[in-house]
């Protein structure tokens, strides 16, 4: 079992200071756990953000994905309260920065300080382009005006990576990225605004910075002026895909509550978990489950196999995986019937990671932005197959290449070598169906309609990429490793019906999902989580 | 609780024994075979789901050309019980 | 158009004033603070008294003001469109009584009527910790006495079981259980010994927050014996006709918060501007919305249509509610998780854009789905019911013309409500479902002497093609009543989009020609077909059918929705003023 959750333990333990009821309660408190966070401190969390060359533990991104989801499962608040954030800033330095730069704040997270990242400004959303936060040089340095708001960790940060504008003449070069040591600015000029109270994520400290003339030396400049986008951009590939995995901890967390609740329930004289309906819901949030892991497991080895079009992936999987989720939280939230709408009792924890789950990424990438990545690559993406991907693409374990930020791209290239995984190996007749239509559908698209105006017949181009991206992740990941039964089978038939509705009924799989049923229930019993690499659980089923 | 309506009915062929042909409807309900059907045991302890029992009363209406409350199953839970009741409400 | 439905509502509006304004009672930022303090909305629920809005709850023919239900469905929305906790802490009452309405003696029913016009909060305690939708397995049992009963047991999840002064109680009357074995007791609090009962605590919600769901637990608390409601035996019965109203008024609650949300969504995306453009320049939002409207048109034609089929078509009332309460919720969810997208980190933020009112609507509105009979059970009722549809329809049972007739024709008076009507089977089956075809064929007529009518007639061909397919995979299903299996949900499901498709094209046919009469806001709606269009191909694109309606009955709608927000009106197929009118 992995250091934390064993130290974490069983969140059915109603005595356990990190179990759901003491979450719960400091969830009312807009609070975490506490202690929780001292776990994190002990375990060195911060070190998995760093990368090796610098000191901390970051060499593969699916590796620092499964490192977190034990964090997620337990309290979403804990684990982006603490600072994933934290990742999303250096990022930017690890990639930009000057080596003093990326020395400085790898120490400063080693030795448990905080970042924060300021993109966000309420009246811009995702809009990076018309951020009005500026940077104006000046002789002896840059002068800073302006807000970031909804800034994670704002009020505690030791240092902020911000997105400013550094200048005006319309296009990719007007904005700049800037690294500043909070503790060193003026307190005339800058100030930590209140904390927002929030409806979800409540034990999250959201607030912002505001400058008023604030300035800081020409150093505090990420790579050269004008850089900003280019860098932020590229970060974004590898954040994009992090934020995606954390949800994964989440729904692993909710599906073993509502099966531990199906098990125990018993409903018109028989257990909850014997209802045809009941069963097949479990089994369906089962295999969506793997198959978001398997596209985040993809989108992550990708950066480092396949960087040239892991922008492409990265912005797929953060537009796909945190639907599916939701998809499955709503389905299994009507098996736990009233329980779910109740802020006590044994599954309580359910309701809370089900409110958690969609504010995860705003702030972040929303859908549009993702898919406003997407849509102008998808021409060149479906031009024409490139070779299959590599299998370390797909097979876990496998060594990959040092990843190497600066390999990649914001477009990608011609031909896409993981959607060539369904032409090479076959596939489920209507994925293959769908393949074709998306081919001609993008063939057809005009280009000037790629843009923010796109239209919304465009932008659906992008769902169904992202969903042909899962499929060839399932297919690939299937092809290379030890899965569970029936789950290729069962996650193709529900992506095909997600891509091309139908008028038949859906087909049903009752082999597969009785397969799958079976192993969810032996995972459950025997103590492995419900991810793809089965990671060890402390988790106890009612007596 | 139950009261009847009687109505003429054009095209239905009475069975001989109703309680033979109810014990087939609940039957066919039930994706079972008829001869499982314990005529005197209540519809319940098959499982019958006792909204979905009142089905039958459609059954009847169409067969037997008797227009009777949706309830019927409820307050005659046996085949027996209803085809007695029947029987009755025919003659 | 008017509605007349709305008298009462604009009435009530009135009173209420806009919820804009802080220093109204029922403001926006009142029943934020209170959601917070987890607190009930007391002085709201008073001034809701002095309205006498429980008049609403009793039936005229039991001394109450309640002649239309569509009335009550209307009011009810203007409360739920401002915060659903106090629709549901209110109107909870009537939940409380109606199974008098249905299954008591005159005498008996008028008691209950006094005791709402009272004032009295009366709560319905059906379920139980261990239970929930399993009514026949209740362990609350109330046991006979020389001069009465004795009730044991305890009651959970109850809605006012804390703040109520009178619970109408289901308990097991027959150790043996089953359909017969239950009855429903009207319990006063204030009759009993306040040894034998005591409260359960309210138990903590992530939406409705202030309301109090609690229970109540009985220990040899007597009653006589006039406080049974009907006969013994009895309850199952007057609780399943019961629901059959209140599943169908809950479409209120829907109703009310989709109004909210587009309200807020609308606004939102007027003033935002993203990518050096109007966010409502953009393509993609604008369809998000019109998208959103065009679910909302849609919730509103079939509560339209369901209401008034309560006092029209009474004795289809099991088909019809099991269809408004799976598909108005289902539908209002979907469209306010879609509008989330578009409001992106405020629906997260308390105090950014109107009071938090965004994340608030979605989680309260999320009670809806879940009480009264939740999303399975209703698809269940629909599974139970698929013998009956089919036998009818291949049969071809005559559908009651008149009484679609009267439910769909918003203009027309509806008869007075008769209680004792309501059945627990339709023993005709659905009229909507069997008049389908005849309706499909008045579309074409329509659209043969009009062009313009095109697209809504190739909608109601392919809705036919699509109720046809759910006839045949009813063929195909194995009658398994026990433990139905997962393919007959899909096929209820599709059951109730048809159901729901077939009712507003009889909404459309019926009334537009009124509705084309009267020059308004919503005017634009009903020429060329605009609004059945447009919702058909919602409910087709979910029956696995995609029939896309055109882009300008699209903006039709965007443009619409956009001057009814603007204008202080209420989104609606109807021209509704709301108190914040500006014109």
């Amino acid at each position: 079992m992995t250091r934390l959750e064993e130290r974490f333990g069983d969140p059915y333990n109603a005595d356990n200071p990190f179990g759901h009821r003491t979450i719960l309660d400091a969830d009312e408190r807009s609070t975490v756990a506490e202690g929780a966070e001292a776990v994190l401190d002990e375990f060195g969390l911060n070190a998995e953000f760093v990368p090796e060359a610098l000191g901390g533990r970051l060499v593969e991104v699916d590796e620092l994905v499964r490192r977190l989801r034990p964090v997620f499962r337990r309290d979403a608040s804990l684990g982006l309260g603490y600072g994933v954030t934290s990742l999303m800033a250096g990022l930017n330095v690890w990639l930009g920065g000057s080596d003093v730069q990326r020395k400085w704040l790898a120490d400063l997270l080693l030795g448990g300080g905080k970042a924060s990242v300021g993109y966000h400004e309420l009246d811009r959303g995702n809009d990076l382009t018309n951020n009005e936060f500026a940077a104006t040089r000046t002789e002896d340095g840059l002068v800073l005006d302006g807000r970031k708001e909804v800034i994670n960790n704002a009020a505690r940060a030791d240092a902020a990576v911000l997105f400013a504008r550094t200048g005006g003449k319309g296009g990719g070069r007007d904005h700049s990225l800037l690294l500043v040591d909070l503790h060193q600015l003026d307190g005339g000029t800058f100030r930590r605004l209140p904390r927002y109270r929030t409806l979800g994520l409540r034990g999250v400290g959201l607030s912002g910075f505001e400058f008023t003339g604030c300035a800081v030396p020409d150093s505090a400049l990420v790579g050269d002026l004008g850089q900003g986008s280019d860098i932020a951009l590229r970060s974004f590939q590898v954040s994009r895909c992090v934020m995606a995995g954390t949800g994964l901890g989440i729904l692993d967390a909710g599906l073993f509550g509502v099966l531990r609740f199906a098990l125990e329930r018993r409903l018109y004289g028989q257990t909850v978990a014997e209802l045809p309906h009941a069963r097949a819901t479990l089994a369906g949030a089962y295999a969506d489950l793997l198959t978001a892991d398997a596209l985040v497991t993809t989108a992550t080895r990708a950066l480092h196999v396949l960087p040239a079009t892991a922008s492409a992936y990265a912005a797929a999987t953060k537009l796909l995986v945190p639907t599916l989720l939701e998809e499955a939280m709503n389905a299994l939230s009507v098996v736990l019937g009233a329980r779910f709408y109740l802020r006590e009792g044994d599954y309580a924890g359910f309701g809370k990671h089900m409110r958690d789950l969609p504010p995860l990424g705003i702030g972040h990438a929303g859908g549009i932005s993702c898919q406003l990545t997407l849509l102008p690559q998808l021409s060149r993406l479906l031009r024409a197959l490139g070779d299959p991907a590599p299998a370390a693409v797909f097979t876990a374990g496998a060594a990959l290449p040092e990843l190497d930020l600066s390999r990649l791209r914001l477009f990608a290239p011609s031909g896409d070598p993981l959607l060539a995984e369904l032409a090479a190996h076959g596939t489920h007749p209507g994925i293959a169906a769908a393949l074709a239509k998306l081919t001609a559908d993008v063939a057809a698209l005009p280009a000037r309609d790629t843009g923010v105006a796109a239209s919304p017949a465009a932008l659906d181009l992008t769902d169904r990429y992202a969903a042909l991206l899962a499929a060839a992740s399932v297919t690939g990941y299937a092809r290379h490793n030890a899965v569970p039964d029936g789950w290729a089978e069962l996650a193709l038939s529900r992506l095909a019906e997600r891509l091309t509705p139908s008028a038949a009924l859906p087909a049903t799989h009752p082999a597969a999902e009785g397969a799958l049923f079976a192993d969810l229930l032996d995972r459950a019993t025997t103590g492995s989580g419900f991810c793809l690499d089965r990671d060890p659980v402390h988790r106890t089923l009612a007596q | 609780m139950t009261s009847t309506d009687t109505t003429t009915s054009t095209s239905t062929t009475v069975p001989a024994d109703i309680a033979q042909w109810l014990a087939g409807r609940v039957a066919s309900y039930l994706d079972t075979d008829a001869a499982t059907i314990d005529l005197d045991l209540p519809l319940a302890e098959y499982g019958l789901d006792s909204v979905y029992a009142l089905s039958l009363c459609g059954d009847i209406e169409d067969t037997l050309g008797l227009v009777v409350e949706p309830t019927l199953a409820w307050d005659y839970p046996t085949v027996n019980a209803m085809a007695e009741f029947l029987q009755a409400e025919i003659a | 158009m008017r509605y007349g439905a709305f008298a009462e509502a604009e009435r009530l509006e009135g009173v209420l004033g806009d919820p804009g304004d802080p220093a109204s009672v029922f403001s926006t930022a009142a029943c934020a603070d209170l959601d917070d303090a987890d607190g009930f909305p007391t002085d709201v629920c008073a001034v809701l008294d002095g309205f006498d809005l429980a008049r609403l709850y009793v039936p005229a023919e039991f001394g109450g003001g309640l002649v239309d239900y569509q009335d009550a469905v209307q009011t009810m929305r203007m409360v739920s469109r401002r915060d659903v906790t106090v629709a549901v802490a209110h109107g909870k009452t009537y939940l409380g009584a109606v199974s008098a309405w249905v299954g008591a003696s005159r005498e008996q029913a008028e008691k209950v009527g006094a005791l709402v016009r009272s004032g009295l909060p009366i709560s319905w305690a059906l379920t139980e910790q261990a239970h929930g939708s399993d009514l026949l397995a209740g362990g609350v049992t109330a046991t006979r006495t020389g001069s009465g009963y004795r009730l044991d047991g305890e009651k959970w999840l109850i809605n006012n079981a804390t703040r109520g002064g009178a619970v109408c109680v289901l308990a097991r009357t027959d150790e043996a259980g089953g359909p017969r074995g239950f009855s429903v007791f009207m319990v006063e609090k204030a009759k009993l010994d306040p040894a034998t009962h005591s409260p359960v605590p309210k138990q903590r919600t992530h939406g409705i927050r202030g309301a109090d769901i609690s229970g109540i637990s009985f220990s040899g608390a007597t009653i006589g014996a006039d406080d049974l409601i009907g006969r013994e035996g009895t309850g199952l019965e007057s609780v399943l006709k019961g629901l059959q109203l209140t599943r169908t008024l809950c479409c209120a609650l829907s109703l009310g918060a989709g109004d909210h949300a587009l309200g807020i969504a609308t606004r939102f995306a007027a003033g935002r501007r993203l990518y050096g453009r109007g966010l409502t320049e953009l393509p993609a939002a604008r369809h998000r919305l019109a998208t959103a409207f065009a679910d909302h048109l849609l919730a509103e034609a079939v509560s339209v249509v369901g209401s008034r089929s309560i006092q029209a078509l009474t004795g289809e009332m099991s088909v019809v509610a099991a269809v408004v309460k799976y598909l108005v919720p289902t539908r209002t969810e979907g469209m306010i998780a879609s509008l989330r997208k578009l409001v992106g980190a405020r629906s997260l933020l308390r105090d950014v854009l109107e009071d938090g009112a965004f994340g608030k609507v979605e989680r309260d509105h999320r009670i809806v789905s879940l009480f009264d009979g939740n999303t399975l059970v209703n698809l269940n009722g629909l599974v139970n019911l698929f013998p009956i549809l089919l036998r009818t329809a291949d049969n071809a049972t005559a559908p009651d013309t008149d009484g679609i007739r009267a439910a769909a024709t918003v203009t027309e008076p509806l008869a007075p409500m008769q209680h004792k009507r309501l059945s627990l089977l339709p023993r005709k089956g659905s009229s909507f479902l069997l008049a389908l075809p005849a309706a499909v064929a008045e579309v074409e007529a329509l659209a043969a002497d009009d062009d313009a009518l095109a697209p809504l007639a190739t909608a109601a061909r392919a809705l036919r093609t699509a109720l046809d397919g759910v006839y045949a995979a009813v063929r195909e299903l194995p009658a398994v009543p026990v433990n139905v299996p997962t393919t007959s949900f899909v096929v209820a499901q599709r059951l109730a989009a048809c159901l729901g498709g077939a009712a507003l094209l009889q909404l459309w046919l019926r009334t537009r020609a009124d509705a084309l009469a009267e020059t308004g806001p919503s005017t634009p709606l009903w020429r060329d077909g605009v609004w059945p269009t447009l919702a058909l191909d919602r409910l087709l694109a979910s029956v696995g059918t995609p029939t896309p309606a055109p882009q300008a009955h699209y903006d039709t709608a965007y443009d619409v929705l956009t001057a009814q927000v603007g204008s202080g009106r209420l989104t609606s197929l109807f021209d509704h003023r709301l108190a914040e009118a500006t014109r």
